[in-house]
């Protein structure tokens, strides 16, 4: 493990502020738009001037840098800083439920409900024009 | 001065109460010239906190505060709405003149109508003003000025955002006109296809407006704020994109209304809508209830008068909504695949996608108020709101070419086979020469599949090259805004999947390497403005037989204390190399500088998507104009 850290940390110096492996630094980078600065008002670590900031992606490049997986890295600051630092927020409560299903519930209830209405009706007895946009745009405009 | 405008601010108050009654009681020619009055005499009370601005006027509280004799005169100038007060005095002479302009431009066989219109306007303007006067004076002189101002927010000055707040303003109360026709309509239980035809050109004039306001914000920030984003899916971002998105639904829900009668209720539902959320997103933004919860305790005054007014207006419009809708019925009927069901469609999206904004907005209030401490950011709205937009995206297309009533639609499938060719090929050169990841395939090939169908859809429609060019500005104004969208889709995935970034941290004459690009830093050396210093650095990128400078500084505005960003960027057509500087620091004695270095590809184009869209907005608002006069 110690190995590993020495090793991560000397990856991270080596490149100056960068991770060298490109896999590991997208991860990082996406995790990094992931966690919310704790000094700012709402901004992700990605973009945030503040010293902490800086402090909290080195941190996240060290953990990529050292293999931990995101969830592991993801747990680590929840750890610190409580569910606030998490711009994804999780899904393993009823307020996460709600907040990740809601907008697709709406949106398939709602379909539902305009399908239903529509069958619900029964167009089968009269025979409905069918009139292309292009000829009535024509008469129109 | 500004006490004269102080008085014709309360002048224009008074105006405005008496075009609410003259307007409601039905009297078109008088309410047409009391609007037009009030928009006079708002517009000099506007010019004299301009002047005071100009003239640095710091027995004038605002200017003292939000200016500074150093400025340039093109920020003294915009610093008058750089600020809450003024910008509260710009919504209302905005609105004043919304008002002037239906004055002068409604021209139907409804006098009534367009007086009650003209009413309900008042009715708007008698609480933005009653707002401005008494909670957010603009027009408060000091007792003792001071010899110096405490300088406008050093961000804020910008030529991009001097213009952004009229151009967002003109987007957001121009849905209040929009407001009033649907207020009148419901007043007088006349929504119809003519209704339709006249608030339509006024929705698309706000349209236009807020797409560019939203733009211009979106382009500072991406040049400004030195990290490269261009939406971050901030509270004040979310509030201006609502009423867009509204707006937007509104847009095609009007053309059924107005080409088949039907679908009058939700028309006009949304018409209400749009505005709610304008006013909705002011709150938001004004009260500082997102970005801290404390902000709002500081001034709880003036976020709950706008919550008020927000529930006054909105209990009001859905009061005689509630009243009206029952008779609201009616339009030929239609079979789901019809060009009605595609349009009902455009707005299920679009309606999900708002309330999804809203959602990841107020959610993490909501769940605060009962003791979860959560926030949502961008990983949300990637995964709910992309997705739910790009089904629309991915159907538009096919669907815009179905007739009213009932489609032949036994062709879709041809169509779904060629979006899954569309897709393919950006997987198979994705594993060669491109490095795409899965998911920004599925992007490009929606980017390019709107833009292959507004191509489509209008040559269908022309059949000949020579007809082309006479098709009428509202069909081509469809056909640029569709590809507008196309164009902007692919930027957002150009510069979401394949963008790169790397902090360099460089000597004097060290290079480094970014994508494809040699980076050497020059020198760093101090400069100069008029109202700040900054240090400047020189740096050369070079990329085969291109060698470019680039100039990114760091600025210290010592009157407001505050440093900025300037980034540089070279834009080479087909991506931006973007830079950015940040920190100095000594590393074994020798002094290094942090640059924050992006390679964005494509990014341009989510500018030149959303002119376009833009563009293909106002004309297809033209193309109505023209019809009307004839």
């Amino acid at each position: 493990m110690k190995v590993a850290i020495l090793a991560a940390v000397l990856a991270v110096m080596q490149s100056g502020t960068t991770l060298s492996d490109p896999a590991e630094e997208r991860r990082a980078q996406m995790l990094m738009r992931e966690i919310r600065c704790v000094a700012c008002e709402n901004e992700p670590v990605s973009q945030s001037a503040s010293d902490i900031a800086g402090d909290m992606r080195e941190q996240i490049r060290e953990m990529v840098a050292e293999g931990q997986t995101n969830s592991e890295i993801r747990a680590w600051f929840v750890d610190r800083y409580g569910e606030f630092v998490l711009f994804r927020p999780k899904a393993d409560n009823p307020w996460g439920w709600m907040l990740w299903a809601l907008p697709f519930a709406v949106l398939g209830v709602a379909g539902a409900g305009i399908v239903m209405m529509r069958n619900s009706r029964d167009l089968s007895e009269r025979t409905v024009d069918a009139v292309p946009p292009d000829h009535e745009d024509g008469n129109t405009n | 001065m500004i006490e004269i405008g102080h008085f014709l601010a309360f002048l224009t108050l008074t105006l405005s109460v008496l075009i609410a009654i003259v307007g409601l009681r039905g009297d078109r020619a008088l309410t047409g010239q009391l609007s037009i009055a009030a928009f006079v005499v708002m517009t000099v009370s506007f010019l004299t906190i301009v002047q005071a601005f100009m003239r640095s006027d710091f027995s004038v509280e605002l200017v003292t505060n939000n200016s500074h004799t150093l400025k340039p005169m093109l920020y003294k100038f915009a610093g008058t709405w750089g600020n809450h007060e003024g910008s509260m005095a710009l919504w209302c002479l905005v609105m004043a003149g919304f008002g002037a302009a239906g004055a002068v431009w409604l021209k139907s066989d409804r006098p009534v109508f367009e007086a009650r219109t003209l009413g309900v306007q008042g009715l708007l303007g008698t609480g933005a003003l009653a707002y401005l006067l008494f909670a957010s004076s603009p027009y408060t002189r000091l007792e003792t000025p001071p010899l110096q101002g405490s300088d406008l927010n050093p961000l804020l000055q910008d030529p991009a955002l001097a213009a952004h707040p009229p151009m967002l303003y003109l987007g957001y109360v121009g849905y209040s006109f929009v407001f009033a026709l649907a207020a009148a309509a419901l007043i007088e239980g006349r929504v119809d296809r003519q209704w339709a035809r006249i608030v339509r050109p006024w929705a698309l004039g706000a349209f236009v407006p807020l797409t560019l306001g939203i733009a211009l914000g979106s382009y500072w920030a991406y040049y400004e704020l030195g990290w490269g984003g261009w939406w971050f899916w901030d509270p004040v971002e979310n509030a201006s994109l609502m009423p867009w998105l509204i707006g937007a639904a509104f847009m095609h829900s009007v053309t059924v209304t107005e080409k088949r009668g039907s679908l009058r209720s939700w028309t006009v539902l949304l018409a209400v809508a749009a505005f709610c959320f304008s006013i909705l997103g002011a709150f938001l933004v004004r009260s500082g209830l997102l970005t801290s919860v404390h902000a709002f305790a500081v001034d709880p005054l003036r976020g709950s008068l706008l919550l008020t007014g927000l529930l006054i207006y909105g209990s009001f419009a859905l009061g005689l909504f509630a009243w009206r809708a029952p008779s609201l019925k009616g339009g030929p009927d239609h079979y789901l695949a019809s060009r009605e069901g595609a349009l009902i469609g455009n707005n299920l999206a679009l309606g999900v996608a708002t309330l999804t904004v809203l959602l990841g907005t107020l959610f993490p209030l909501i769940a605060e108020a009962f003791g979860q401490v959560m926030s949502v950011g961008e990983p949300y709205f990637n995964l709910t709101f992309t997705p739910i937009m790009a089904i629309a995206l991915i159907a538009l297309p096919i669907v815009q070419a179905w007739s009213w009533g009932r489609a032949d639609w036994g062709n879709v499938w041809k169509w779904v086979a060629a979006f899954v060719g569309v897709v393919a090929f950006f997987w198979i050169i994705g594993v060669g020469v491109f490095d795409i990841p899965l998911l920004a395939g599925v992007g490009f090939a929606i980017g390019i599949w709107l833009i292959y169908g507004a191509g489509f859809e209008i040559w269908r429609r022309a059949k000949t090259g020579a007809r082309l060019f006479k098709m009428p500005a509202r069909i081509w104004g469809m056909t640029l805004a569709h590809a507008g969208l196309g164009v902007l889709t692919l930027g957002a995935v150009g510069e979401t999947s394949l963008r790169q970034h790397s902090t360099l941290a460089l000597e004097q004459g060290q290079s480094a390497q970014v994508a494809d690009w040699t980076i050497t830093l020059d020198r760093v050396a101090p400069i100069e403005g008029p109202n700040w210093y900054a240090d400047r650095a020189n740096l050369i990128a070079q990329r085969g037989n291109t060698r470019v400078e680039l100039e990114p500084e760091k600025r210290i505005y010592p009157a407001a204390r505050m440093p900025t960003t300037e980034t540089a960027i070279h834009s080479t057509g087909t991506a931006d190399l973007y830079v950015a500087l940040g920190d100095k620091r000594i590393v074994d004695g020798t002094p290094r500088w942090t640059f924050e270095v992006f390679v964005k590809p494509l990014v341009d184009l989510i500018y030149l998507g959303a002119l376009l869209i833009g563009l293909g907005a106002a004309m297809a608002m033209i193309g109505r104009r023209r019809k009307t006069a004839e």
